[in-house]
C-alpha cells in the first residue's frame, strides 16, 4: 500500500536562489523530485532512520520506472533517471552492506564513479550527502572526531557545547551516514580511528567529565571510497579491514553503456555550465571507441596496440567532452566536432609518464589514419591529434 | 505463476490454466521434474509416498531398463551415469567416413546420464524401492535419433543429438525471456532457483501445479523447430508408446502408474498417432559408471550439467534434516574452510556476516530464500578486499571447488564391467601396477624398456595416453639423441574421470590394445598424405608396440612422402623416422625399409626446399626450424648417408628465388652453417644493401635477423666482416630508414647469445679504437641520445686520432 502523501509536500526542487548561486547542487537537491516521489510511493518500511526502504534506494539508483507523486502541491509523473550504469548487483551489494553491520568501501580504477554512488546513496538513504571527510594526507583523527573551540575552552573548559563534532560525530549523533572520501589517502593511525567507531558504534570524549561518550544511533554507518591505484598507499589494517564490506565498481567494459554515461553526464555538466555547445551522438561513439580502444590495448578490428599507464576511465571520457565543448564554446563554432575531442585528448591520456604520448602516436597512426582515409569524423580526429602530438 | 506475468508475456492465462488442468486431472498422474533439481526430487518422493502407484514411467533411456536393479542397488552410491553407446557396424545409416575417420571405420555414438543423489529420476527409482513399485525407463534410444547419411546430406549442420536437454528449450521460449527481462534474472539457473527451489515449500500438489503452469507457458511459447531439431517429438512418441505398451501389458489402470519426466513433456501431444523412429542396426552397449560431481558440473562440459552439485547435494541433506535455514551458512562455510586451507585467515564471523548479507539480499531481490547466486555475492562482498578477479582468486576457487565439490559415486560389484575396463584392471595386475589404484597420489615409475616387463609396461602407457585416457604421464623419455634411448619415466594417478574415460574408448574395442589400434588406424586415415604426421603415426605404432600396425604404417608413410610437397612436413617425417632410426633394431623394425624411407624423405625434403622460399609470415618460423633439423640431420649422419650436396644446391636455389628476406638471409645462414659459403659472402650480401636504394635496404633486418634465425656459430666465425658491413649499412642509412630498419636489427641480435653479443661487442669495440676496456655498463636512454652519444664517440676518436699521445 503506496503511503498517502502530504498534501502540503514541499516542492523539494524549488530551492529558492541556491540553484542559480551554486556551482554544484549535492544529489538530495538536484535530485529531490525524485527522491520525493520515491518516498510517497514506497509500499515498505525502511530501516531504523532511513529515508526509504532499501528496494526504493535501489529504485532511486538504478532508475527506469516513472512514479506518480505531489509535489509542490500538483501531481506530476515523476521519471526515475538512471545514476548509477553497470551491473545492478554492486548497487544491491552496497545497499544491503549498510543496512548491515560492516561499512562500505567502495574500490576501484581512479573515475570509475565511486564518489557518485557514494554520494547517492548517502542521499537516498539519509538525505544528505554532505556528511564527509576528505581524507588526504593531512587528515588527523580530530578531522574524524571531533575538535574544540579553543577560545571557549580556556574561557569556560571543556564543556559539550564548546566540542566542535566532526562529520562522523554528527551522522552518529543523526543515525545518518559519513561518506569519508580517498580513506587509503590517509596515514594508517588516522585511518584506525575508525576502528573504535565502526566496532563500538561510539566515540569517547575524554576531556569530558565522566565516561562521555557519544553512541551512533541506528542508521548510522560509513560509505568510504578507495583507490585501486592507491591500494599500497597506506593500506587498511587488517581490523580495519574487517569491519569493511568491499564493492568493487569496474570500468566499464561495453560501449552501448559507455556510450550512454557520456551522453547522460556530458549534458548535465553542459547544462551547469550553461554551455550551448552542441555534442552530437557520432561524436559521443568515436570519443567512447577511442577510449575503449586505447584502454583494451585492441581495436574492434583486431589491431594490437600500446596500452598506456593512464586509467583512461569513463569519468575521463566525460571530462574530454567538457573540455571540447568548453573549446568549441568559446574558440570554435560551438558545435563540438571530432578535431576538438583530438585537442583534448593529449591531456587525458599523457599524465604520468611521457612514453604514453608514443601509445597515443601508434592509435592516430595505426587507426585513426586508415579509419580516415574512408570517414570524415576519423580523418578530422586524425589530423587534430597529429597536430597536437 | 502470477496470470499477470502470463499475460504480460501476450500469453492468454485462461487458456493456460485450462491446459494445466487438463493435464493436471489425466487419470495418469504426471510429475514435471528438473534434471538434478533437489527440491523436485523431494516432492516427488512425497508424491510418491502419497500415491503408491504400481508403475513408474520415469524420463531415462529405454535400452537401459535392464539396469535400474544395479543404480537402486544398496551397494551402488550416486553419483554415478549410465553410459549408453552405439557403434554402426554394418554402416546401415551411411556415415561411415562421414562420422568416421574413413569408410571402413565404423561411426560411433555414445551418451551419458548422470545421476546424483538429488536427482528426482534416482530418488523416484530409490522410493519405487521402498513401495514396491515397477520402473519403466521411457525415453527413446539415443541412437534412433540419429539422421542417415541422407537426410545427414540435407541438414549437413545437424549433429546427432548428444542427449535431452529440456532446459535449452525453456530458455530459449518466448515466456522465459519476458519473465527473465522484468525479474532481472541473470541466468536461468538463477530464475530456476529464485522459482522452484524453495527449501520451505513442502505441498508436492502446489509445487506440481506452479511448475507445469511455467512449463505450459514456456512450450506455448517454444521455437517449434528447435524442439523437432531435438527430436522431442520422436521422443514423446516413444514416451507414449511405452506408457501404453507397458499398462496394456500389465493390465492396469492409467491411475495406477505415474509419470516422471521433464516438465517440458507434460504438454507433448497425446493425440500424435505416429510412431517413433525404429532403432538402428548396430552393436549397443549399456552401462552404469560412477561418476563424479565435478563430472556433473558445467564445468566438465556436461550440456544439462548443474553448476554446483554438491552446494544442491547440501540443500537436499540439510532440507532432509529439517535444517533448511542453515543452507546458506553451511556452504559459506565449506567455501570459508577452503580459503582458509589456501592461506586467507577468515574467521567464523564472516561466516555471519555473509549468511546475513546473502539473506538480505534475498529479501532485496524479492526472494523468498536465499539463492546461491546470493550467497556468491555476500562471499564477494564481505571477504574479498578489492578486485574480485585480482584480490578474490583464492576466493573464487574455493567457491567453484565448494559448489562442484569432490564427491565421487561407486557401481554395486554385481554389475559386470565392460570388457576394455576389465582389460585394463587385469593388465594393471599383470603388470604389477595395481597399487595405483589404491593410491590418491601420483606414482613415478621408472622404466628401461631393454627389459622385458619395463618394454610391455611401457607399451601400454604409451596406449592409455594414445587414448586419451588420464591415468599416466610421460615426464622423461629417451628416443632423441640424449643417450637415454631405451628409458623413460612416467608418473601414474587414478582418477575419477579414468573409468568413464575408458569406457567411451569401449566404442573402439574391447581390450586397451585394440581401442589403440582402431584409434590409430582412425588417425593414420585421417591425416592422409601428410608426410609429417603420417610418420608421427608410425612412431606411436612402434611405441604402442604394435606390430600388425607397423608395416601398415611403413606403407602409409611411404605413400604420404611419395605424395607431400610440403618441406615442412617432409622435415618433421624425416625427424621422427631418424629416432625410430635409433632403435630399429630393439623394435624388431625392417632396417632396410626404413632406410629407404629416410633416404626418400631427404630427398624429397630437398626438392620441396625451393617451394618453401617465399611462404607468407605465419609460416616462415615453421621453414627455418624444419632447415635446422635437416641440417642437424645432414651434420649427424655418416658422410655417405646423405647427398649434402643435393641439400646445399637446394638452399642455394631457394635462396636465389626467395623474394622474402628473412627467408633468403634464412638459407644463406644455412649453408654458412654447413660450410657451403663463406661467412664473408654473408658480410657482402649485408653491405651489397648498404649501397642499394631506401626501399631495397631497409630489408636489411630481415636478411640479417634470417641469417641468425639458423646460423650463429658460423656467422660469429666471421663476425668482423659482418660488423663492417652491419656498420657500413648504418651509416649509409638516413634517419627514417634506421628506424625502419632497427626493429628487426633488434630481433636479430637478440637470437645471440650473452656471449655473442659480447664477442660482437668487443669487434665493434675494436673497430672503433676502443679495444682493452673490460667492462661496458648499459645506460638506459632514448634511441635519440644513444645516436648522438654515437655521433659524438666517433666525434672524439676521429680527434684522438691526430693528437700526439
Amino acid at each position: 500500500m503506496a503511503k498517502k502523501p502530504a498534501a502540503t509536500a514541499p516542492d523539494p526542487s524549488a530551492n529558492g536562489d541556491l540553484t542559480d548561486t551554486i556551482l554544484r547542487e549535492p544529489a538530495e537537491r538536484r535530485y529531490a523530485d525524485q527522491l520525493e516521489a520515491l518516498k510517497q510511493n514506497d509500499t515498505e518500511t525502511p530501516p531504523t532512520n532511513w529515508r526509504l526502504s532499501p528496494r526504493s534506494v535501489l529504485a532511486y539508483v538504478i532508475g527506469g520506472k516513472t512514479l506518480k507523486a505531489t509535489i509542490g502541491g500538483k501531481s506530476v509523473e515523476v521519471p526515475i533517471t538512471r545514476k548509477f550504469f553497470g551491473d545492478d548487483g554492486i548497487v544491491e551489494r552496497a545497499i544491503v552492506t549498510l543496512a548491515s553491520e560492516r561499512a562500505l568501501l567502495l574500490v576501484g580504477e581512479p573515475g570509475t564513479g565511486k564518489s557518485w554512488v557514494s554520494e547517492h546513496l548517502a542521499a537516498a538513504i539519509c538525505g544528505t550527502s554532505l556528511l564527509t571527510i576528505q581524507g588526504t594526507a593531512g587528515t588527523t583523527e580530530e578531522h574524524i572526531k571531533y575538535s574544540w573551540n579553543i577560545a571557549r575552552v580556556i574561557a569556560e573548559g571543556p564543556k559539550p557545547q564548546n566540542m566542535i563534532p566532526s562529520p562522523a560525530m554528527v551522522a552518529m549523533r543523526s543515525g545518518g551516514l559519513l561518506r569519508f572520501e580517498e580513506l587509503t589517502r590517509c596515514v594508517p593511525d588516522v585511518q584506525d580511528a575508525l576502528v573504535s567507531i565502526l566496532s563500538d558504534k561510539a566515540i569517547a570524549v575524554p576531556e569530558l567529565p565522566g565516561d562521555a561518550l557519544v553512541f551512533a544511533k541506528p542508521g548510522f554507518n560509513i560509505i568510504a571510497t578507495a583507490n585501486t591505484r592507491d591500494q599500497g598507499v597506506n593500506e587498511l589494517s587488517a581490523a580495519l579491514k574487517r569491519r569493511f564490506n568491499y564493492v568493487y565498481i569496474p570500468i566499464v567494459g561495453d560501449q552501448k553503456t559507455e556510450v550512454k554515461i557520456v551522453q547522460q553526464r556530458a549534458a548535465e555538466l553542459l547544462e551547469r555550465y550553461k554551455l550551448p555547445a552542441k555534442l552530437s551522438p557520432p561524436v559521443i561513439e568515436l570519443l567512447a571507441t577511442v577510449f575503449r580502444e586505447i584502454r583494451n590495448g585492441k581495436t574492434s578490428d583486431g589491431v594490437s596496440l600500446k596500452k598506456p599507464s593512464t586509467t583512461l576511465s569513463t569519468a575521463e571520457a566525460i571530462g574530454v567532452a567538457l573540455d571540447a565543448a568548453l573549446h568549441s564554446r568559446f574558440f570554435g563554432g560551438g558545435e563540438v566536432g571530432p578535431a576538438d575531442i583530438a585537442r583534448n585528448m593529449v591531456g587525458a591520456v599523457v599524465k604520468e609518464d611521457q612514453e604514453d604520448k608514443v601509445a597515443l602516436k601508434e592509435y592516430a597512426t595505426l587507426v585513426a589514419k586508415k579509419r580516415g582515409a574512408k570517414d570524415k569524423s576519423w580523418k578530422d580526429f586524425h589530423d587534430a591529434l597529429v597536430e597536437q602530438l | 505463476m502470477s496470470s499477470s506475468l502470463i499475460t504480460d508475456a501476450g500469453l492468454d492465462a485462461d487458456e493456460i490454466t485450462r491446459r494445466v488442468d487438463a493435464v493436471l486431472s489425466e487419470p495418469l498422474y504426471w510429475f514435471p521434474v528438473r534434471h538434478h533439481s533437489p527440491t523436485t526430487a523431494r516432492h516427488v518422493k512425497s508424491a510418491l509416498l502419497a500415491r503408491k502407484p504400481k508403475v513408474i514411467f520415469i524420463e531415462g533411456p529405454f535400452e537401459s531398463n535392464h539396469l535400474i536393479p544395479f543404480i537402486t542397488d544398496t551397494a551402488t552410491a550416486p553419483p554415478v551415469a549410465i553410459y549408453s553407446s552405439y557403434r554402426d557396424d554394418s554402416n546401415v545409416l551411411g556415415l561411415n567416413g562421414v562420422a568416421s575417420a574413413g569408410p571402413d571405420i565404423p561411426a560411433r555414438f555414445g551418451v551419458w546420464y548422470p545421476m546424483t543423489a538429488y536427482s528426482p529420476e534416482y530418488v523416484a527409482m530409490k522410493t519405487a524401492n521402498t513401495i514396491g513399485a515397477e520402473v519403466v525407463f521411457i525415453d527413446l534410444p539415443h541412437h534412433a535419433l540419429i539422421q542417415p547419411h541422407d537426410s545427414a546430406e540435407k541438414e549437413k549442420s545437424t549433429p546427432p543429438p548428444a542427449g535431452p536437454n529440456e532446459d535449452t528449450l525453456i530458455t530459449t521460449s518466448g515466456f522465459y525471456q519476458h519473465l527473465a527481462s522484468a525479474a532481472g534474472f541473470k541466468s536461468w539457473d538463477e530464475a530456476w532457483d529464485t522459482l522452484f527451489e524453495n527449501p520451505h515449500g513442502n505441498d508436492h500438489e502446489a509445487f506440481r501445479r506452479e511448475m507445469a503452469t511455467f512449463c505450459c507457458a514456456a512450450r506455448a511459447t517454444s521455437d517449434h523447430a528447435a524442439e523437432q531439431h531435438s527430436g522431442t517429438f520422436e521422443r514423446e512418441r516413444h514416451f507414449m508408446k511405452v506408457i501404453r505398451e507397458t499398462l496394456a501389458a500389465k493390465k492396469l489402470k492409467p491411475e495406477q502408474a505415474m509419470v516422471v519426466c521433464g516438465g517440458f513433456h507434460l504438454f507433448l501431444d497425446r493425440k500424435d498417432k505416429k510412431l517413433p523412429p525404429p532403432c538402428p542396426a548396430g552393436t549397443v552397449y549399456t552401462t552404469v559408471v560412477p561418476y563424479s560431481h565435478f563430472r556433473v558440473s558445467e564445468m566438465a562440459g556436461y550440456g544439462a550439467g548443474n553448476r554446483a552439485p554438491q552446494y544442491y547435494q547440501t540443500c537436499f541433506d540439510l532440507v532432509d534434516a529439517g535444517r533448511a535455514e542453515d543452507i546458506a551458512l553451511e556452504h559459506a562455510i565449506a567455501v570459508l574452510r577452503l580459503v582458509r586451507k589456501a592461506g586467507d585467515p577468515l574467521s567464523t564471523a564472516d561466516a555471519i556476516a555473509i549468511t546475513h548479507h546473502a539473506a538480505m539480499l534475498a529479501r532485496l531481490r524479492g526472494r523468498a530464500h536465499p539463492t546461491l547466486d546470493d550467497i556468491h555475492d555476500a562471499l564477494i562482498t564481505c571477504c574479498c578486499k578489492g578486485n574480485p578477479t585480482e584480490d578474490g582468486t583464492k576466493l573464487l576457487a574455493a567457491m567453484d571447488a565448494a559448489g562442484v565439490g569432490t564427491k565421487i559415486g561407486k557401481v554395486t560389484s554385481k554389475l559386470g564391467r565392460l570388457p576394455i575396463v576389465n582389460d585394463f584392471h587385469t593388465q594393471l595386475a599383470d603388470l604389477d601396477l595395481g597399487e595405483v589404484l589404491g593410491k590418491e597420489k601420483r606414482m613415478t615409475v621408472k622404466l628401461d624398456k631393454r627389459d622385458q616387463l619395463a618394454a610391455r609396461r611401457s607399451a601400454f602407457l604409451h596406449r592409455l595416453v594414445y587414448l586419451k585416457v588420464p591415468f599416466a604421464a610421460i615426464t622423461n623419455t629417451g628416443g632423441d639423441f640424449s643417450g637415454t634411448l631405451f628409458r623413460e619415466d612416467w608418473q601414474l594417478k587414478w582418477e575419477p574421470r579414468t573409468e568413464p574415460d575408458l569406457i567411451e574408448e569401449n566404442l573402439y574395442g574391447d581390450t586397451i590394445e585394440a581401442a589403440a589400434l582402431a584409434r590409430l588406424r582412425e588417425a593414420m586415415a585421417k591425416v592422409g598424405t601428410h608426410a609429417g604426421k603420417t610418420c608421427e603415426q608410425l612412431v606411436e605404432a612402434v611405441d604402442m608396440d604394435m606390430p600388425d600396425l607397423v608395416q601398415a604404417a611403413e606403407e602409409a608413410c611411404g605413400k604420404a612422402i611419395d605424395a607431400d610437397p610440403s618441406f615442412v612436413s617432409q622435415a618433421t617425417a624425416l625427424q621422427h623416422l631418424g629416432q625410430l632410426d635409433q632403435y630399429a633394431v630393439f623394435r624388431g623394425l625392417r632396417r632396410d625399409v626404413l632406410e629407404d624411407l629416410l633416404t626418400r624423405c631427404y630427398d624429397r625434403a630437398c626438392f620441396s626446399l625451393p617451394d618453401a622460399s617465399s611462404v607468407p609470415e605465419e609460416e616462415q618460423q615453421a621453414v627455418v626450424d624444419s632447415l635446422i633439423s635437416v641440417a642437424e640431420v645432414v651434420q649427424r649422419a655418416e658422410k655417405s648417408k646423405y647427398d649434402r650436396a643435393l641439400f646445399a644446391e637446394a638452399a642455394r636455389t631457394a635462396a636465389s628465388v626467395s623474394t622474402v628476406p628473412f627467408l633468403r638471409g634464412a638459407f644463406l645462414g644455412l649453408l654458412c652453417e654447413i660450410r657451403e659459403l663463406p661467412a664473408e659472402a654473408l658480410a657482402a650480401e649485408v653491405a651489397g644493401l648498404a649501397r642499394a636504394a631506401p626501399t631495397v635496404m631497409v630489408t636489411a633486418g630481415d636478411l640479417l635477423d634470417g641469417m641468425l634465425a639458423v646460423s650463429r656459430t658460423s656467422v660469429m666465425l666471421g663476425a668482423e666482416s659482418l660488423v663492417g658491413a652491419v656498420d657500413d649499412l648504418l651509416k649509409a642509412a638516413d634517419w627514417e630508414s634506421f628506424l625502419v630498419m632497427l626493429p628487426r636489427l633488434r630481433a636479430a641480435m637478440e637470437r645471440l647469445g650473452k656471449s655473442q653479443k659480447d664477442s660482437i661487442a668487443g669487434t665493434v669495440a675494436k673497430r672503433y679504437g676502443l679495444g682493452g676496456i673490460e667492462e661496458v655498463t648499459a645506460m638506459p636512454a632514448s634511441l635519440a641520445a644513444t645516436a648522438l652519444v654515437a655521433r659524438l664517440d666517433a666525434a672524439v676518436t676521429a680527434t684522438l686520432k691526430d693528437w700526439p699521445l
